[in-house]
């Protein structure tokens, strides 16, 4: 790939940088979602407000990568895997932010549902695994992006769909405790909020895995069924 | 031909002769210069076969301390994969160049194909990246891992060398669960004790300043009473609790008699359920247990009373002695309300509550099952649990038969 080809230009150190910052990003995306879930388990107030407090952190890193891209292609003009990095360094930063955005959702939905000391019985287990479902495809995500890896990129897109039949699974849970006993409802609300804040996040990363294969094969899978996408990695 | 002419065509003989031998051993030479490693250097004659022997000593010595080196770098390698650390050598702008087993693990690194990459790229914690560029590593950091599930790792970057640092990385995880549980008992202890004492001081200071006619000091004396029962019960546990800790040697096998001591837990039980529970026994098989009483007792009865407290009203609690040729178990299975699985690696903790508001107004004082744990390890007993939500919950455990005694003839029915 393009880093080990030619270390010593100024373009190269400042695409290294940008890369590096981007996953620092998705670091700090990590730790959000993984505090986030922490909180609406524990009900930690402490931890909810740090959640909240660092979502600003996000959005400061989004600013400046943006900036950063706005510069390189400015002054470089890069074109070909160059220009594809920065293209997609673009729409993956605006993915983490989103992300960012849902672990902060659900920081706030955990602050209500302790508030209303909400019964033990309806933080959800399922939640937490597939809120640990969604981080580890992240992490997937950025390890491929930092290693411009095509197969675990594509192992990605196929986890997600064990996210979505999970929120599907909750939903139906939910639906027993609400017809069982109606003063459930508002809590079992609240924690389909957090449900499908965590399979957006699986969407997200889903996504950040499409654009490590668009910088890699040049090729756009962004709605593409995953045989297609198979299909099509295998070709070469 | 004269002589003249004869020495000039010897001497250019010998001449050409001697340009042909130099040429030909130049070439020799020449082509083994081209891979000196690969061969041993050209053998001659004269003095080309001199500087040729030389070259030979030379080279024979030279490949003899290059695989001496070789074997100091793979012994060193050996030795930092070895190492229970992560290690990974970085560059002067934090780039990979080696990385050990343990770091593999801990961050996933691969030192073949991340080599050059930036550490941050695959080292993304937050708390990191802020020690990264703080750049003040006389302290180690401490990070929750995002890669490994409740793994707490201490990270430090030592420089070496000119431009060079080690990452070394160690898996604190069971050192931070310590001192966490640590800082909680003694804060959960004096929180414990401090409760009923604010109530004592509390009458203690009304009755001593306000004149009380008799009755309403006996009202309040009476209020008093469960509260300081309530502080001899904890302090009683703890003593239980750290006895059992620092008595590690065997316990003496007396007999202790199951049939009795059961029914006399059994009896226990239905007084705190004051008769809305049904509390079942059943008992098989015919062996005592060897062991100390008194801690099988505190055992026996603290599952049972839990099983009791926990369980809503015309609640079941089955308790349950069955002995044989391959030991004993014992269980104690409730109706109640159950346990979420995320609590059942903790329930041993002293002082940890599934739901602090619920246990002590039952009247627990958090340490009983922490006494059951200690009391079974020193019986060689292990305790399980198992439970369901909403469902109920089963505690168990199970005596190896090196621990049965089989039952005197007139206690078998």
């Amino acid at each position: 790939m393009g880093a080990t080809e030619h270390i010593s230009t100024a373009f190269e150190a400042d695409l290294d940088t940008t890369r590096t910052r981007v996953l620092q990003m998705g670091g700090l995306v990590e730790a959000q979602i993984l505090a986030a879930i922490n909180a609406y388990v524990t009900g930690d107030a402490e931890l909810i407000r740090q959640v909240i407090e660092n979502d600003a952190r996000v959005n400061g890193y989004e600013v400046a990568i943006d900036g950063a891209c706005n510069q390189i292609v400015v002054r470089r003009q890069p074109a070909a895997s160059d220009l594809r990095l920065i293209m997609a360094i673009s729409k993956i930063v605006t993915d983490l932010e989103r992300m960012g955005d849902e672990a902060k959702k659900i920081a706030k939905m955990a602050k209500q549902l302790h508030d209303q000391s909400t019964p033990t019985a309806q933080r959800f287990p399922a939640i937490r695994h597939a809120a640990e479902t969604a981080v580890k495809m992240l992490r997937q995500a950025l390890d491929a992006f930092a290693r411009l890896d095509v197969a675990v990129a594509a192992e990605v897109l196929k986890e997600d769909s064990e996210i979505d039949a999970e929120f599907k699974s909750v939903l139906r849970e939910l639906i027993t405790y609400m017809m069982e006993d109606p003063r459930t409802i508002t809590p079992a609300l609240g924690t389909v909020w957090v449900a499908k804040a965590v399979e957006r996040i699986g969407d997200h990363a889903k996504n950040v895995a499409e654009q490590v294969i668009y910088i890699v094969r040049g090729t756009d899978v962004r709605h593409t069924s995953f045989e297609d996408i198979e299909r099509e990695l295998s070709k070469e | 031909m004269t002589p003249l002419e004869l020495i000039l065509g010897l001497v250019a003989a010998a001449l050409g002769w001697l340009a042909w031998r130099d040429w030909r051993e130049f070439r020799k030479l020449q082509r083994w210069a081209a891979q000196p490693r690969l061969t041993d250097p050209p053998e001659a004659d004269g003095e080309w076969g001199e500087v040729f022997n030389d070259l030979h000593r030379h080279r024979r010595a030279t490949l003899h301390r290059r695989r001496q080196l070789a074997q100091l770098i793979v012994r060193s390698r050996r030795g930092a994969e070895a190492l229970p650390y992560g290690v990974a050598v970085l560059d002067g702008k934090y780039r990979l160049n080696w990385c050990n087993e343990a770091a593999h693990a801990h961050f996933g690194l691969d030192p073949e194909r991340d080599r050059g990459q930036a550490i941050g790229n695959f080292v993304r914690e937050p708390e990191f990246v802020e020690y990264l560029t703080a750049g003040d590593f006389s302290q180690p950091v401490r990070l929750e891992s995002t890669r490994m599930r409740r793994q707490t790792l201490s990270l430090q970057i030592v420089s070496f060398g000119q431009e060079e640092h080690l990452l070394l990385s160690q898996d604190v995880t069971g050192a931070a669960r310590m001192e966490e549980m640590r800082r909680d008992f003694v804060s959960n202890v004096s929180h414990e004790l401090r409760t009923p004492l604010t109530v004592l001081s509390g009458f203690l200071e009304t009755i001593h300043d306000l004149k009380l006619d008799a009755t309403r000091v006996r009202d309040y004396t009476g209020l008093m009473v469960p509260q300081a029962e309530r502080m001899t019960r904890l302090i009683e546990d703890l003593l239980t609790l750290s006895s059992l800790e620092h008595a590690p040697a065997p316990p003496p096998a007396d007999r202790i008699a199951i049939r009795p001591l059961l029914e006399r837990v059994r009896q226990e039980a239905v007084a705190l359920s004051k008769n809305r529970h049904r509390v079942l026994l059943a008992v098989e098989g015919a062996h005592d247990l060897a062991g100390v009483e008194g801690e099988i007792a505190s055992v026996f009865l603290n599952l049972v009373t839990n099983a009791v407290r926990y369980t809503p009203e015309n609640g079941e609690v089955h308790i349950r002695w069955r002995s044989g040729e391959d030991g004993a178990e014992f269980s104690v299975e409730d109706t109640g309300i159950g346990i979420d699985p995320e609590h059942l690696p903790r329930l041993t903790e002293r002082f940890y509550r599934v739901d602090r508001s619920r246990s002590r107004e039952t009247g627990g004082t958090g340490l009983g099952l922490s006494i059951v744990k200690h009391a079974l390890a020193r019986h060689n007993a292990v305790l399980e649990v198992d439970s369901v939500p909403g469902k109920g919950s089963r505690f168990s455990t199970r005596f190896s038969a090196t621990r049965l005694l089989a039952m005197p003839r007139e206690a078998k029915v």
